[in-house]
């Protein structure tokens, strides 16, 4: 007789000797073996018909409805086979924008059971949630687990930091585990928690499995192999929307120019005297540091590098070319992204238009995306929560402030107005200031599409 | 505790050296006090605010504190100040509801507010705000839209500490860091330790400890439970939180392994020469328990005839691996002649939960073979006979201090029953 128990994140045995993995732990006493060893050791006791009593597993059957009707596109559904054929282990690689959270929902409903999600922010945590609200909000409770939410469900959200730190806590209440841009997984901190989880069952999604670490061997030990694979190109055209880039330059007032034309002075005369470059945030501190120890001309030198970064994110014409978008696009559900959340508040507050940071509580964030979805609000404006995979449907319009210099930002930015929408063609306005460093950013992160 | 970037280290001949600030240091006292009143005199004043003061405290002080690492030492105060602090929210109205109903009203304009009233007749941002002034009898409602936001909270509260515990703190935190990335821990204890106390927080966290005994004292291995199937560190926070716990004690020598920048080093650290400071209150018992001890040990010095039992008072541990503790009694009593040990345990003043988890582990050493006598004030309202079966042991009962003579008898007992079950 062999009975299981789950502890701290590991399987314990006691009575007969366990079969492999399990070692002799002498610190306790006792046979232990990693949690993520839970499907093959119950396996292994089924097949050699080894008397044994599961006290581990506490997961619970759900019968799960999806209210939202969603007939899976063909390849989604081919994705699904593909995890079910392979024992409902896996990764499924498609595209951003193509869907990955419906094949997880999907696999959710068919399976029926106890589930927890790990998402790499807080941004998608609060999106998750929102989208099983919707789905299975009839039936089940969605429950939360980081961000300041401590609600543990039998369907939970939670974040790979979060799951790093409490798996160890719930790791035996579910058999599904969904890792959503699983590519974070094989991380060195986070690659622990599967090993703290119970889970028979497990389904990764991400749109690039590869991690220049090389990380990625791993996956198939922490998740299992990739059973499925989409790229962009093979699903362009027929579901992935065409749109136009506009780029419009912004001339700064000739107030600003003239302010930003001192303030550049000082602080360029400066670089020079000390033979300083500024090419990566590294080059910022260490410009901080010559200058606030500097004797001569050291504080003049920090307060006009303030001062012109000021004027490059505040610039006036921004703002009224933004009005006259806004205007423009009243009708045409439009969302605006910015560098930083201060922007966010302070433009929300000026046009009076919602306002989504990672700042914004999850019920909220699902209550403005919702009635932007519905058309009661017409624009929203986001900071960069509204990166990697997060989900907005049927954005008309969207409109770039400043964004920060990242290619894969741009490119997963872009995906999200790239959603299929029957006949429509999305547009993307992306507002830079002339005559400041921003032109530069903006160049780079074209780059992608040369 | 600080964040991970905030903890600096340096590597000599392969032994980590946690980052410290002498606390005899003007400049550094100079910047903590700053650091301090920056706080003090913003209680009343927006978190905002107060991040931007700090922001400008990095740039300004830092540098001139240590050119190098000036920012993140500021930065590492600053945050340590943070625990101390209690935020507020700014009003008791629900910026929720305002600004939701901003939102809808301006959505349901058929254009974008504008911003100034115009000739033309449409609806402007300023009619907007003053309906929602309106509805809800609030003077500014634009100003409040986003009034639970964490920067407009307000500082209610601040412990402000002296400078010096304020760098005194930092070190235990800077030393706390670099275990953050540790895989174990290896703590050696001699007869000044107090093991009770280390083995209240080896539960509390949830650790899991290997022990042996040395030459001194004894040696324990700390991790957790996932540390056998290879080296993690998870547990280094655990291993972090630990530390103050031990520094409420004396007679440790500890060390860890520790990848530092890729790099293997080794922390190692003793009570005394390490020079920290624990700010942990450590637990609660103590108090009356502790003057019946030291009452019964002088008592047992002046006693004339001890029946050739010694009393030893150092740190006996009785190692309970399953529970992941162990029984730490007060005294241990050695026969001089036949070798003899039985241990003493003086149940103090507890709660009844904390009394049920003891006796547990009274029982639970008696089934080891460990023999233990358990002594209980009459205030804890329980007889001898219920007593001893519940610990299964023996057990006196004591009105206000706990005489020898009573021990002894028992004790006699204990080697009768012991000579019983030898026949």
């Amino acid at each position: 007789m062999i009975e299981l128990f789950y502890e701290s994140g590991t399987l314990v045995a006691s009575g007969d000797r366990p079969p492999e993995p399990f070692v002799w732990d002498k610190r306790t006493r006792q046979w232990r073996a990693p949690a993520s060893a839970y499907r093959q050791s119950v396996l292994a006791l089924r097949e050699s018909d080894t008397p044994h009593e599961d006290h581990a597993a506490r997961f619970e059957k759900l019968s799960l409805e999806s209210r939202i009707s969603m007939e899976p596109r063909p390849y989604q559904r081919e994705a699904l086979a593909a995890w079910r054929r392979n024992g409902l282990r896996g990764v499924v690689v498609l595209p951003t924008g193509a869907g990955k959270t419906a094949v997880a929902v999907n696999a959710m409903e068919r399976l029926g059971r106890s589930t927890l999600v790990v998402v790499p922010t807080l941004a998608l945590l609060k999106q998750w949630y929102s989208v099983l609200s919707d789905a299975f909000g009839g039936s089940a409770t969605i429950g939360l687990l980081g961000g300041g939410y401590h609600e543990i469900t039998p369907l939970t959200v939670t974040t790979y930091d979060s799951a790093y730190i409490h798996a160890e806590r719930y790791g035996n209440l579910f058999a599904l585990v969904v890792y959503d841009e699983v590519h974070h997984l094989p991380a060195e901190k986070y690659a622990v928690i599967p090993q703290m989880l119970i889970s028979p069952y497990t389904l990764g999604l991400t749109a690039t499995p590869e991690r220049p670490d090389g990380g990625h061997a791993l996956l198939p030990e922490l998740v299992g192999k990739v059973i499925y694979r989409r790229s962009a190109e093979d699903l362009a055209g027929s579901y992935l929307a065409p749109y136009e880039l506009v780029r419009i330059p912004v001339e700064l007032t000739a107030h600003e120019r003239f302010e930003y034309a001192q303030a550049d002075a000082v602080y360029r005369d400066f670089l020079r005297k000390h033979q300083l470059r500024m090419r990566s945030p590294e080059d910022w501190q260490r410009f901080i540091l010559v200058a606030s120890t500097s004797h001569s001309g050291g504080r003049e030198a920090l307060l006009a590098a303030r001062r012109r970064r000021e004027i490059q994110n505040l610039a006036m014409r921004k703002g009224v070319t933004l009005e006259n978008l806004l205007k423009k696009h009243w009708d045409d559900r439009c969302i605006v992204f910015t560098k930083s959340v201060e922007e966010v508040y302070a433009l929300s507050q000026r046009f009076l238009i919602p306002g989504i940071t990672y700042e914004t509580p999850a019920r909220e964030r699902k209550e403005i995306l919702d009635r932007f979805r519905e058309g009661r609000y017409r624009a929203i404006i986001a900071s960069d929560v509204l990166n990697e995979g997060v989900d907005v449907p049927d954005a008309g319009v969207a409109i770039i402030l400043a964004g920060s210099a990242s290619h894969r930002e741009y490119v997963q930015r872009l995906g999200r107005i790239l959603r299929p929408r029957d006949g429509k063609r999305a547009v993307l306005y992306e507002l830079v200031t002339t005559a400041t460093g921003e032109e530069f950013t903006s160049r780079r992160r074209r780059e992608v599409f040369a | 505790m600080l964040r991970s970037e905030h903890v600096m280290a340096r590597i000599f001949r392969g032994n980590l050296i946690p980052h410290r600030l002498p606390p005899e240091d003007g400049r550094a006292v100079e910047v903590a006090e700053t650091l301090c009143e920056l706080y003090a005199v913003h209680v009343g004043r927006e978190r905002s605010s107060l991040e931007e003061e700090i922001v400008r405290a990095e740039e300004e002080l830092g540098p001139r504190l240590d050119p190098r690492r000036g920012f993140r030492i500021v930065r590492a105060l600053a945050k340590l100040l943070e625990e101390r602090a209690e935020w507020v929210s700014p009003t008791t109205a629900d910026p929720y509801t305002i600004r939701t109903r901003i939102f809808e009203l301006a959505s349901s304009l058929p254009e974008l507010p504008a911003a100034e009233p115009g000739l033309l007749d449409t609806a402007s941002r300023d009619d907007i705000l003053s309906q929602v002034a309106r509805e809800t009898g609030l003077e500014n409602p634009a100003s409040l839209m986003y009034a639970d936001r964490q920067s407009a909270q307000l500082l209610g509260e601040f412990y402000k500490p002296a400078p010096q515990e304020l760098i005194g703190r930092y070190n235990v935190a800077q030393t706390q860091g670099v275990l953050y990335s540790a895989r174990d821990l290896v703590v050696d204890l001699d007869g000044r330790a107090d093991a009770r106390l280390v083995f209240h927080y080896v539960k509390l966290l949830g650790l899991i400890y290997r022990l042996q005994t040395t030459e001194t004292g004894y040696r324990l291995y700390l991790d957790g439970p996932l540390s056998i199937f290879g080296g993690t560190r998870k547990y280094g926070l655990r291993l972090a939180k630990f530390l103050p716990g031990l520094l409420l004690t004396e007679g440790w020598e500890l060390s860890a392994d520790v990848i530092w920048k890729g790099r293997e080093t080794r922390l190692e650290m003793d009570s005394e020469t390490c020079g920290l400071l624990s700010h942990y209150a450590g637990p609660k018992e103590a108090g009356e328990e502790e003057e019946v001890r030291e009452a019964f040990q002088r008592a047992w010095e002046r006693a004339k005839e001890t029946g050739g039992w010694r009393l030893e008072t150092g740190s006996y541990i009785l190692p309970l691996p399953e529970l992941k503790t162990a029984l730490v009694p007060d005294f241990m009593l050695e026969h001089t002649e036949t070798g003899e040990r039985v241990y003493l345990e003086i149940l103090g003043f507890w709660s009844e939960r904390h009394l049920i988890e003891r006796v547990s582990l009274l029982r639970e050493a008696a089934k080891r073979g460990y023999r233990v006598l358990v002594a209980a004030s009459e205030k804890l309202g329980t007889s001898p006979d219920s007593l001893s079966e519940a610990a299964q042991g023996p057990a006196v009962v004591f009105k206000g201090r706990l005489n020898p003579n009573a021990v002894l008898e028992k004790l006699d007992a204990v080697q009768d029953s012991s000579r019983a079950t030898a026949q």
